[in-house]
């Protein structure tokens, strides 16, 4: 895939979640209305739209507050300076992007936005003890690339919508229980608030499915175009391979940002536990994202 | 009359493909512009810190004049230059000139331990890794930019509607300044 044809079906698949996620929005709407009250349709519907529009508006800051984020100094972080600018002159754009920072001893990076100037890079404290320059230009290349290539709009705005999905079903989830006046007794009236909690239920999981949908495959496309930025796989590879080998944890991660990070943030749990969680992970597993640098670029890391 | 609707359709296409290919010459071209603008920058940057190296080294080591000269010459030389491959030229003969002044700074602790200074090395450290980048980044476009006019069909456009190829910016000869980008802490 060209970088004109990410960048157009990027475009398409931000418009198809918009509706997306309006259509899911509606649904617990109409369910919420017909088992409970009319009325909260009405709610649901106005509630949606406006925090909607709002995080339309603000994706950046709401991700930014999410994580923890602080912009960075230049005078305390001259190293980071130095790397993001170089590697932005490298993918062509056309001014470095503002640098933030998590102060977190987990190694990890992110960058949201909700347009190619208002986009940021943000890193935490850890992955600047952790990296060398090498290793450092490869993860700000990935970062790079996700703005380059209007990933961030798309992925910010997930951020936010399943954060809203969430919230809203919580918040319902909690009236309906205690203060839910129901219109209709009888049987049909247990049915319709059985369906009216299931929907609340299973509305997150149905938001996290269409936050995969759009995560998985863009983090390869951002290493192999991270690669090309700066014409070095290998030291993304063993910035990758440092991330793989490290265990702390992020710390203001959530499930609403995680695919926003280079690696996920949340810990891996093994066992069983484990395989249930890879089924609804954000990102491919760091081996299988380096085997896949190794053989773009024709070099082999020594085993870990 | 079905004749002339094919000539029509025929001319029609042609037109819709010319407009194409034109719009995507003049955004390649804006790309090799925006890549120029940005070893513009840097070369500049570096044409401004030269003289203030050469003032700091000078105050150490004053006989080193033929050195001093030499990297003098070729900042001017650069300031002069017309075009990709000769500010190129003139970027490897620098490029040299300052490896020669890095070299004779070497000998002087007290020079290399001065704050002045370092912060000058580091500056022309974040100069030269910035230029590489530049460099990287706008051969790419070039190439891009170069390919397509010569290749069929976008040459039937190019060439009658003024595109020129434009010139790389490379040489054989330029060995790397050697600075490293040294933090203190």
């Amino acid at each position: 895939m060209t970088l004109k044809e990410q960048i157009r079906a990027n475009r398409w698949r931000t418009l198809w979640l918009l509706f997306l996620f309006a259509v899911l929005v509606g649904v617990i709407g109409v369910i919420l209305g017909y088992a409970f009250q009319p009325s909260l349709l009405v709610v649901v519907g106005v509630v949606g739209i406006v925090y909607g529009i709002f995080s339309w508006i603000s994706a950046g800051k709401i991700v930014a507050s999410a994580t923890g984020a602080q912009p960075a100094d230049r005078a305390q972080y001259p190293r980071l300076y130095h790397v993001v600018e170089t590697v932005a002159i490298s993918a062509g754009l056309s001014q470095p992007p503002p640098i933030y920072i998590v102060d977190d001893p987990a190694p990890n990076a992110f960058a949201a936005g909700r347009s190619l100037d208002t986009a940021y890079v943000c890193v935490t404290t850890g992955l600047l003890d952790l990296m060398d320059e090498r290793e450092l230009e490869g993860v700000i290349a990935h970062e790079l690339s996700h703005i380059r290539n209007r990933d961030v709009r798309l992925m910010s705005l997930v951020a936010v919508l399943v954060g809203v999905v969430a919230l809203l079903s919580d918040f319902l989830f909690r009236i309906s229980i205690f203060g839910g006046g129901r219109k209709s007794g009888g049987t049909a009236g247990l049915i319709a608030f059985a369906l009216g909690l299931a929907a609340l239920a299973l509305a997150p999981i149905a938001a996290v499915l269409i936050q995969l949908a759009v995560s998985r495959r863009r983090e390869y496309l951002a290493d192999a175009s991270g690669a090309e930025i700066t014409g070095d796989g290998e030291g993304l590879a063993l910035a990758l391979r440092k991330l793989e080998l490290d265990t702390t944890e992020t710390r203001h991660a959530s499930r609403a940002v995680a695919h926003l990070y280079i690696e996920n943030p949340l810990n891996q749990a093994s066992g069983m536990r484990g395989t249930m969680r890879s089924l609804f992970d954000t990102h491919p597993p760091l081996a299988a994202r380096i085997a896949a640098l190794e053989e773009a670029g024709g070099f082999k890391l020594p085993p870990a | 009359m079905v004749v002339w609707i094919v000539v029509g359709a025929v001319v029609v296409a042609l037109f819709v493909f010319a407009v194409l290919v034109y719009n995507h010459l003049v955004r390649l071209r804006n790309e090799a512009e925006t890549g120029w603008a940005n070893i513009d920058v840097q070369l500049k940057r570096r044409a401004d810190l030269v003289p203030n190296l050469v003032e700091a080294v000078k105050g150490y080591a004053a006989h080193e004049r033929e050195t001093f000269d030499s990297v003098t010459r070729a900042r001017a030389a650069s300031q002069q230059a017309a075009g990709p491959a000769q500010a190129a030229q003139a970027d490897a003969q620098l490029a040299g000139g300052l490896n020669r002044l890095l070299a004779v700074a070497e000998a002087y602790p007290q020079l290399r331990a001065s704050e002045n200074f370092l912060k000058l090395q580091q500056e022309l450290a974040d100069i030269e890794d910035k230029l590489a980048a530049a460099r990287r980044y706008y051969n790419q476009t070039v190439y891009r930019f170069n390919s397509v006019q010569q290749t069929f069909p976008s040459v039937l456009v190019a060439r009658p509607f003024g595109f020129h190829e434009r010139q790389f910016f490379e040489t054989d000869e330029r060995d790397p300044v050697n600075v490293s980008f040294a933090v203190q802490t």
